[in-house]
């Protein structure tokens, strides 16, 4: 039974960390922007 | 049913346990940062009510300097290591947005510029670097590992070559040591420097992105001079790190026929594996904003989430930087990399002295 688990919880892992964290930042930015372009995001002050 | 309800759930619990663990250290960055924001603040404002003329500190050498304090007096509690390690990716989404204050044609012609400085600049610290470790004595790899981490980037560069030279795990962090503790010490000189010297913002950002191998680093070097130099610094920097992959494939080959052992296969996989993808994301967002997508408050308020980005990472650079640590690191090492920084730094002052000229 055990046997049966352990293999896919490995590809389960495996599929969580499948980016970079630069691709990571890339998606996050991207986002970000994306959410500015559509006004959902109105002004970001500094 | 039962079975996969104990595969999906560990790992949605591992996943959830990770993301909690970033938030104290992430809440620390953004309390160091926004300190060093508010001191900025607070004293232009003093200095505005006292008719005083006060130097204006930038927000990131406080932020730098708060985190260092910190780090080297009362250390980080294991608690916010997890966030604090996070610098990294808010340096590279910062990167990312900072691409919309840039026009494609301004990218073209300034990283063109840069990447052939960087491909001078490469060639000539690989061959200085790796003759200086022979003449220190220093083994192959760590040679490899000092000279691919001065010409490129830093503590990225040294990890990826460490995995495709297969060197040891003490030889990365000799490197990776030498590289931080001449980062941080390169962070307060160059400014110096640069303003000792009158070099205009183009040519100084220029210089930090060619001469200061951490790409936080460099970025917080390039900001502490103005904010144009800052963007300047990123470019460069930024081309740099595109050199990454063929660099690293360069050595792979090298050691893989050295030693004997496995050759690279796929080259195109391999480079792509390599390659920083930030530095696409950067030109995309630059294309984005080089066709009017975005209005021109829409503009402001991405170089103004750049900005929040580049806070996190500065408090970051502070916070990580362990000096007692540092010292602790091999004496040779550290020589090595302090003379091949010295001649790297004087060598790109040379080069942006050129550009300089053809820029004009």
């Amino acid at each position: 039974m055990t046997k049966n688990i352990e293999p896919p919880q490995k590809k389960e892992n495996q599929q969580v960390s499948r980016f970079s964290l630069d691709t990571w930042a890339v998606f996050l930015a991207l986002g970000l922007s994306l959410l500015i372009w559509a006004g959902v995001i109105k002004h970001v002050p500094w | 049913m039962a079975s996969s309800v104990a595969v999906v759930q560990p790992v949605s619990e591992s996943f959830l346990k990770r993301f909690v663990d970033l938030i104290p250290g992430v809440l620390l960055l953004v309390a160091v940062g926004y300190a060093g924001k508010i001191i900025e603040r607070s004293i232009n404002q003093y200095g505005k009510a006292h008719h005083l003329t006060l130097p204006n500190i930038e927000y990131v050498l406080w932020a730098i300097v708060i985190g260092l304090v910190i780090a080297n007096t009362v250390g980080i509690p294991r608690i916010f290591q997890a966030g604090i390690a996070t610098y990294e990716f808010w340096l590279k989404a910062g990167i990312v947005l900072l691409g919309s204050r840039f026009l494609l044609g301004d990218v073209a012609k300034l990283g063109g510029i840069s990447l052939v400085l960087v491909v001078i600049e490469i060639a000539l610290s690989l061959v200085f670097m790796t003759w200086l470790g022979r003449a220190f004595g220093l083994s192959p790899k760590l040679t490899t590992l000092l000279a691919v981490g001065s010409s490129i980037c830093g503590v990225s560069a040294i990890i990826a070559a460490k995995g495709a030279i297969d060197a040891d795990d003490e030889d990365a962090s000799y490197a990776i040591a030498a590289i931080l503790s001449l980062g941080a010490i390169s962070l307060f000189i160059f400014p110096l420097i640069g303003h000792w010297l009158h070099l205009g913002d183009q040519s100084y950002g220029l210089w930090a992105g060619l001469g200061i191998d951490n790409t936080a680093e460099a970025t917080a070097a390039g900001a502490l001079y103005s904010d144009a130099a800052g963007k300047v610094a990123v470019l460069a920097k930024t081309a740099r790190n595109a050199m990454i992959g063929f660099v690293v494939l360069g050595y792979a080959i090298h050691w893989a026929r050295k030693e004997g052992t496995e050759e690279v296969g796929n080259k195109a996989a391999f480079l792509w594996k390599k390659f920083p993808k930030f530095v696409l994301g950067f030109l995309l967002i630059s294309a984005i904003a080089t066709a009017q997508v975005f209005s021109k408050d829409q503009l402001v308020s991405l170089a103004n989430l750049s900005r929040w980005a580049f806070l996190l990472t500065f408090a970051g650079v502070g916070l990580r930087t362990n000096i007692r640590e540092l010292g602790k690191q091999g004496f040779r090492p550290f020589i090595v990399g302090a003379v091949g920084e010295v001649v790297i730094a004087f060598l790109t002052l040379g080069l942006v002295f050129g550009a300089d000229k053809i820029l004009r």
